[in-house]
């Protein structure tokens, strides 16, 4: 096997080698390493700085949640309140309005009855004076049907006679 | 037909010498080279004109790649796994180039060279000798004792832990080697069956090459990624002692 029979070469070619490695070491640790290492960091940092942001701003966001939902539960309390209200004062003002409409309606009904006794009232005295008239009409025809020629001189006479002994009375007294 | 294993040997190309040592340039070495200036190039793409946070498709690959072998460091060695970031991340890259550019046909892996594996493993067990004695002084010797065990099995345990950990380097080597070795090996048979053979049978080896190629590609990555895990776990190890 040549590589453990050429032994001429062994000087050669560890020497070289650590030459060329010594070499390689030193250009990469100077040129190449530190800016590829330096971005690795910085890219790090930025990622865990933009993590660590990401924590804080879902901290806030769970902090401005926590916050909305109280005043959420305060507005659904507020709302309730103001429903509640809102039904006590329609109840009031409709118990108030019933109770003002059924007072107009018995004083309407109790107009509407005054009027129509006072109708009633101004009718039958209406219906008595014709009632009066008709029958006074109706009498006097009658009357005049019944009591004849006759009958009317005799006793326009002793109505004359009537009224001459009232006057006759009168002076004597 | 050719040995499998010829393809391994090395030749210099341009002969050099440092203290009496031969360090000649050979096809391993300027293959290494390819793959590492490839690395460097495309992490050069990445980085240059600057980087953006919302990342594009060259700068995520970048990204990727580094994230991952920074999770990797994290894991195994926690939090001071960041200091020994760029060792690992190199570490990674440069096994993972060897690897890939020895699938070049032509090319070599450098990873196919126990002494290469070796000499790496070897480095990373002192580095981790060095860590583990720097940070806890002669307590670190107390990763020879596992935690819980009987005060009349120490004498026992020891020599065994120190065999555990010796084999530690011997083990990260070899596999390296013997993976890029044995891939690298059925490749060439393969290849050699294919042009040995006639038209009319010789697709059939040169079918599985390709496939065997694609499989090579994976273990590549695989074999970087134990490398540098059981590194990672090394360091981390002697950093916190059980």
């Amino acid at each position: 096997m040549p590589q453990l029979e050429q032994t001429s070469v062994f000087a050669s070619l560890i020497f070289w080698s650590f030459v060329s490695f010594g070499l390689l070491f030193f250009l990469l640790r100077k040129y190449a390493f530190p800016p590829l290492l330096e971005i690795l960091e910085e890219r790090e940092k930025k990622i865990r700085g933009d993590i660590q942001g990401a924590e804080n701003l879902k901290l806030e966001a769970q902090t401005i949640k926590q916050s909305l939902e109280r005043e959420l539960g305060a507005a659904h309390e507020r709302a309730a309140t103001i429903i509640q209200m809102a039904a006590d004062e329609s109840k009031r003002i409709q118990e108030k309005t019933i109770q003002e409409t059924q007072a107009r309606m018995k004083q309407l009904q109790k107009d509407a009855e005054q009027e129509i006794q006072a109708s009633r009232n101004k009718l039958f005295g209406e219906i008595r004076g014709y009632t009066a008239a008709l029958t006074i009409s109706s009498t006097e025809k009658i009357l005049r049907k019944v009591i004849g020629e006759g009958d009317r001189k005799r006793l326009a006479d002793e109505a004359i006679e009537e009224a001459l002994r009232e006057i006759g009375r009168s002076k004597s007294a | 037909m050719e040995n499998p294993l010829h393809h391994f040997e090395l030749h210099p190309l341009v002969h050099l010498t440092l203290l009496g040592f031969d360090i000649s340039i050979n096809k391993a070495i300027l293959a290494m080279w390819a793959g590492l200036a490839a690395v460097f190039i495309l992490f050069m793409i990445v980085v240059r004109g600057g980087l953006s946070l919302v990342p594009g498709k060259i700068q995520s690959l970048g990204e990727i790649s580094v994230d991952f072998i920074r999770d990797m460091v994290n894991e195994y060695i926690g939090a001071d796994g960041m200091k020994f970031f760029p060792f690992i991340a190199t570490l990674f890259f440069f096994i993972l180039a060897c690897n890939l550019v020895g699938l070049i046909p032509g090319s070599y892996t450098l990873t196919s060279q126990l002494a290469v594996t070796g000499a790496f493993a070897g480095a990373i067990f002192i580095l981790t000798l060095i860590v583990g004695f720097a940070r806890h002084g002669l307590h670190f010797l107390s990763i020879l004792v596992p935690p819980g065990i009987p005060k009349v099995l120490i004498p026992l345990m020891v020599p065994i832990e120190i065999i555990s950990q010796l084999a530690r380097p011997i083990s990260l080597s070899v596999r390296l080697f013997a993976n890029m070795t044995a891939g690298h090996t059925v490749l060439g048979v393969l290849f050699a069956l294919a042009t040995a053979t006639a038209l009319w049978i010789g697709w059939m080896p040169f079918g599985f090459t390709i496939l065997i190629n694609g499989l090579e590609m994976f273990i590549a990555f695989i074999q970087a990624y134990i490398f540098t895990t059981l590194t990672c776990v090394y360091i981390g190890d002697v950093i916190k002692l059980h």
